[in-house]
């Protein structure tokens, strides 16, 4: 017997008319609904996000078809990814039944769904329908039963997770009974490839003709109505995602990470700066709104949202959304809360794991400029004064800016201003210039570049903040005014790469500046010694000893650099810890966004909780590539008692232990390796009288072997 | 109503100070500058008063000093001043109060001012007579160290701060002069739209001869950084490595681990 199946078998060809009417109908509301949003979107300001088409719908098919973004957590990823799969596989199935029944056959005669083809096509598509119906199950377990944590119940999410199960519920019931009139007897070979219809169609096969046909009918307009409901729905409730999530990887921004707009200072007319009103905003970033599916990811990763800080990046997308929809003309900034702007880290990893793509970070710096460039505000007055230390002495403690150098008196550093040339220009930014415990890691990288024979040039007391935090907090005039000045002087020395051991200056000096004309090589430290260590330039004596690493955030997520890293401390001798969360998954120190200048006045210390999760990995040392995250480390380790149970040294000062021929610079050796002994000879309990240096390091390596 | 805050800019006090070739001043080398911090609160407290009036009265603010005082007065403009006047001089340093307090009572006897706010003193010089002798020079009320101010109808309120703690209220009629002190108010960050608006506001120039030929009172007759004392030494660093360099100071240089 032929393999195939008659199409509007018992419904009738006359359903033909209604249906494609009734289909037409559910467009049409489906396309009023997004024209109702497009309005909202159009409060927005323009921007390009069409750029580079084929760049974005390669991006957007890859990320739509193959899940990707949604597959970052397993767990509630893989069921959505199959239930995705499941739905896309029988809309196919379903173009193919209206190829078949409305074009090929009518038109030209040609039957398409017939034959082993066709055999396939049930098999397939009645294992899709299965798949989407238990996973939808599993994830409807997941939110109503199992409720976790943050993920709210709506409305939409009842209205969604009735409506998909009805209609796979109702097509299998449709099928069943279509099978247990048609298959079950007539044709058991082909009903075999219908495993879920012939279960259905088992359990109606007592039924007589009539009441098969009829029950048949009325499954068959409720699968129907149910799917054109559906569509017609899709604008006007969380199925939208959709649409606009799909579009949002579409729309994706194409620059590199953390780019910000560079506001033009000399625009002339211009005299709003920042968001505080809806039409302040891009319309991507209304669209953002509803790309949104609300599924917590952002705030299950956000530092703020985790140290009980009045901060939610989903809850701040949302209120973005709501009051584009019901109160354009109101204040943003009342409405998401200064506490809630001032607590973000730009941290990114909200931006990271969105599965939606929505953009987060930019819009909290937004909202941060218009308090500070229209309102003059800061989180604290501690903030204000910071300010006003850079633009006077160009860094936030205040110091005098002539001692900016003082910190390589007496090391192998050429001074730019003197003409001497060098290598490479060392930016060495705030902390590691005035900071007493990075000075530490400003000579041990001064000290590595030596044992490698690298000239390197500082500017001085030339050299200013790159700008970073007073960037984050909302200052771009500050900002622009302190770039400017490094950016004349830098190009002034001809200057042809830069290192920074500061990953907050890496990113503004490598992508901020460009903006404002600076186009020169930007490295990290740890990418510069990674590289020279492969070169064979630089040699390690490498001593064992047990770490964790944390990814910064600004070298991690925002630069991708976590490999090189790793690899230099492995050949240094170092046995890896991985905490729960590394690489783009790190949980910020909590100093990011310029919060490093601000107290933490709201909830528990994220250093605090980040000091834990080291701790927590038994290791007796983390090591940090970044000076806020030392920083933040080392008064971590005291305020959350983990004092003599861990020490955080930055990378640079451990490779600087290990120099394969050890140089006697300065002071900087003996105290670092008298500071690392005094550390690590806590870790074991004891504290022993000071050796000499060899023995002493030999020590504290058994010690933390 | 017309106002007018005087204001200085002096060196960020965390630089490091050099007496210059005379010996009668600070080498300007290597030091950054900026407001000095009680004009700030002058300049604050004027906005504050020109809001609290509705916008009405004309701030003017005036300095005296080289080039470079041109930013300190644009950041007073960016505050809320409406103009400026830089008496230019870069000899400023040798003038002593009596002379720059003179040269703005010059300028100002012919403006009618309701309302002088000066800071209580400079941050380098510190000499804290300025403001009093210029409402001398105009014969107006004067009240000094202000940490609180109000007015209502003419009168002015000011709470002054004095000796040991103790705070005293002060009524004045206008034409009045106030000087303030810490404590009177938290200045205002510029916001965007101001600083830009400040770049186009007017700064008059003048010159010291235009306004006053008096001679000093008091000469300056050197400058030098206190004699070095044995200070008090801070340790630093590891806790281990503290103690024992305290072991090693007290074991060399006192008697009491014999």
């Amino acid at each position: 017997m032929e393999a195939t199946r008659e199409i509007y078998w018992n419904v009738g060809h006359g359903v033909v008319l209604p249906m494609y009417l009734l289909t037409l109908m559910a467009f049409a509301a489906c396309a009023y609904g997004c024209w109702k949003r497009v309005e909202v979107y159009r409060q927005g300001k323009p921007i390009n996000r069409l750029d580079n088409l084929r760049e974005r719908v390669t991006l957007m098919a890859t990320n739509l078809f193959g899940q990707i973004r949604v597959l970052r957590v397993a767990g509630p990823g893989i069921p959505h990814a199959l239930f995705f799969w499941g739905f896309v596989v029988l809309f196919i199935g379903t173009l193919f039944v209206m190829a078949q029944a409305d074009f090929s056959q009518p038109l030209f005669g040609i039957k398409i769904l017939t034959g082993s083809f066709y055999k396939g096509y049930s098999l397939v598509l009645d294992l899709a329908g299965l798949a989407a119906l238990v996973t939808l199950f599993g994830l409807a377990l997941r939110r109503f039963v199992a409720r976790p944590e943050g993920l709210k119940i709506t409305r939409d999410d009842y209205l969604m997770h009735g409506l998909l199960s009805a209609i796979i519920v109702t097509g299998f019931f449709a099928e069943g009974v279509r099978m247990a009139a048609t298959e079950l007897r007539q044709n058991p070979d082909l009903a075999r490839f219908s495993p879920v219809g012939l279960f259905v169609a088992g359990q109606f096969a007592a039924l007589d003709l009539q009441s098969l046909k009829e029950l048949h009918r009325l499954w068959w307009w409720c699968h129907f109505l149910l799917v054109t409901g559906f569509i017609a729905a899709i604008p006007w409730t969380k199925f939208r995602h959709l649409l606009t999530t799909p579009a949002n990887y579409l729309f994706v921004d194409l620059r590199p990470k953390g780019s910000i707009d560079t506001i033009d200072l000399e625009a002339e007319g211009v005299e709003h700066f920042g968001v505080d009103k809806v039409a302040d905003l891009t319309w991507k970033d209304i669209f953002d709104a509803d790309a949104c599916t609300s599924c917590k990811r952002c705030q299950d990763r956000c530092p703020a949202f985790n140290t009980e800080k009045p901060l939610s990046p989903m809850q701040v997308v949302q209120q973005i959304g709501e009051t584009a929809c019901t109160a354009p003309q109101a204040d943003l900034i009342e409405t998401v809360g200064r506490d809630a702007l001032w607590s973000c880290t730009t941290c990114r990893s909200c931006q990271e794991i969105c599965p939606a793509q929505v953009e987060h970070v930019n819009k909290v710096i937004e909202m941060r400029r218009n308090l500070v460039l229209m309102q003059g505000e800061f989180p604290g007055e501690e903030v204000m004064v910071a300010a006003n230390n850079v633009e006077v002495n160009g860094n936030p403690f205040g110091m005098a800016y002539a001692e900016r150098g003082k910190w390589a008196d007496g090391l192998p550093v050429r001074h730019l201003s003197d003409g001497e040339e060098a290598d490479i220009l060392y930016f060495v930014g705030c902390y590691a210039s005035f900071d007493k415990r990075n000075q530490e890691v400003a000579k041990s990288f001064v000290k590595i570049c030596d044992a490698a024979g690298v000239k390197v040039g500082i500017l001085g007391k030339e050299e200013r903040c790159c700008g970073e935090p007073l960037r984050k907090l909302g200052n771009e005039y500050l900002y622009q005014m302190t770039a400017q000045e490094n950016i004349e002087l830098i190009k002034g020395y001809g200057v042809k790469k830069i290192v920074t051991t500061c990953p907050h200056c890496l990113n503004t000096l490598g992508r901020d500046y460009r903006d404002l004309g600076l186009d020169v090589e930007v490295e990290h430290y740890t990418v510069f010694i990674d590289r020279l260590i492969g070169a064979g330039t630089l040699a390690l004596a490498p001593h064992q000893f047990d770490y964790t690493y944390h990814d910064s955030c600004y070298l991690g997520r925002y630069q991708g650099i976590m490999e090189q890293p790793r690899n230099v401390l492995h050949v240094a001798g170092g046995r890896i810890n991985e905490m729960q969360r590394s690489g783009l998954e790190s949980f910020c120190c909590g100093a990011g966004g310029g919060r490093i200048l601000a107290e933490e006045k709201l909830g528990s210390r994220i250093n605090v909780q980040r000091v834990k999760m080291a701790e927590a990995t038994g290791a007796p040392l983390i090591v940090s590539n970044c000076p806020f995250c030392l920083t933040m480390f080392e008064d971590g380790i005291k305020t959350g008692d983990c004092e003599g149970k861990l020490a955080v040294r930055d990378l640079a000062e451990v490779v600087a232990e290990r120099l394969a021929t050890p140089l006697e610079i300065g002071k900087a050796g003996p105290e670092l390796t008298m500071a690392a002994v005094t550390a690590l000879a806590d870790v074991a309990g004891r504290i022993e009288p000071a050796p000499p240096e060899q023995e002493r390091l030999a020590a504290a390596e058994g010690v933390s072997a | 109503m017309k106002i007018l805050v005087c204001i200085k800019q002096v060196p960020d006090m965390e630089s490091r100070f050099r007496p210059n070739g005379e010996k009668t001043w600070y080498d300007e080398g290597d030091l950054a500058f900026r407001m000095n911090e009680y004009d700030e609160y002058a300049v604050e407290q004027a906005v504050q008063l020109k809001e609290q009036l509705g916008g009405e009265p004309e701030i003017t603010v005036l300095s005296i000093g080289p080039d470079r005082t041109v930013e300190a007065i644009k950041k007073a403009l960016a505050m809320g001043g409406d103009r400026a006047v830089h008496i230019r001089d870069d000899r400023y340093y040798q003038k002593d109060p009596w002379q720059i307090a003179s040269m703005i009572a010059s300028y100002a006897k012919g403006e009618g001012f309701d309302l002088i706010f000066t800071g209580m003193q400079s941050q380098d010089r510190g000499s804290a007579q300025v403001g009093v002798i210029v409402a001398e020079l105009l014969g107006i009320a004067c009240a000094t160290t202000l940490v609180g101010f109000s007015y209502d109808g003419g009168t002015i309120t000011a709470k002054r701060e004095l000796e040991g703690g103790i705070k005293g209220v002060a009524k004045l009629k206008l034409p009045a002069l106030v000087t303030c002190q810490l404590g009177l108010n938290t200045p205002r960050y510029p916001t965007l739209p101001n600083i830009m608006k400040a770049k186009k506001k007017e700064i008059a120039s003048l010159t010291p001869a235009e306004l006053s030929g008096e001679a000093e009172l008091t000469a300056t007759a050197a400058i030098y950084p206190p004699a070095k004392k044995g200070g008090g030494l801070v340790l630093e660093g590891e806790i281990g490595i503290q103690v024992d360099r305290l072991m090693g100071i007290l074991k060399e240089k006192t008697a009491v681990l014999r």
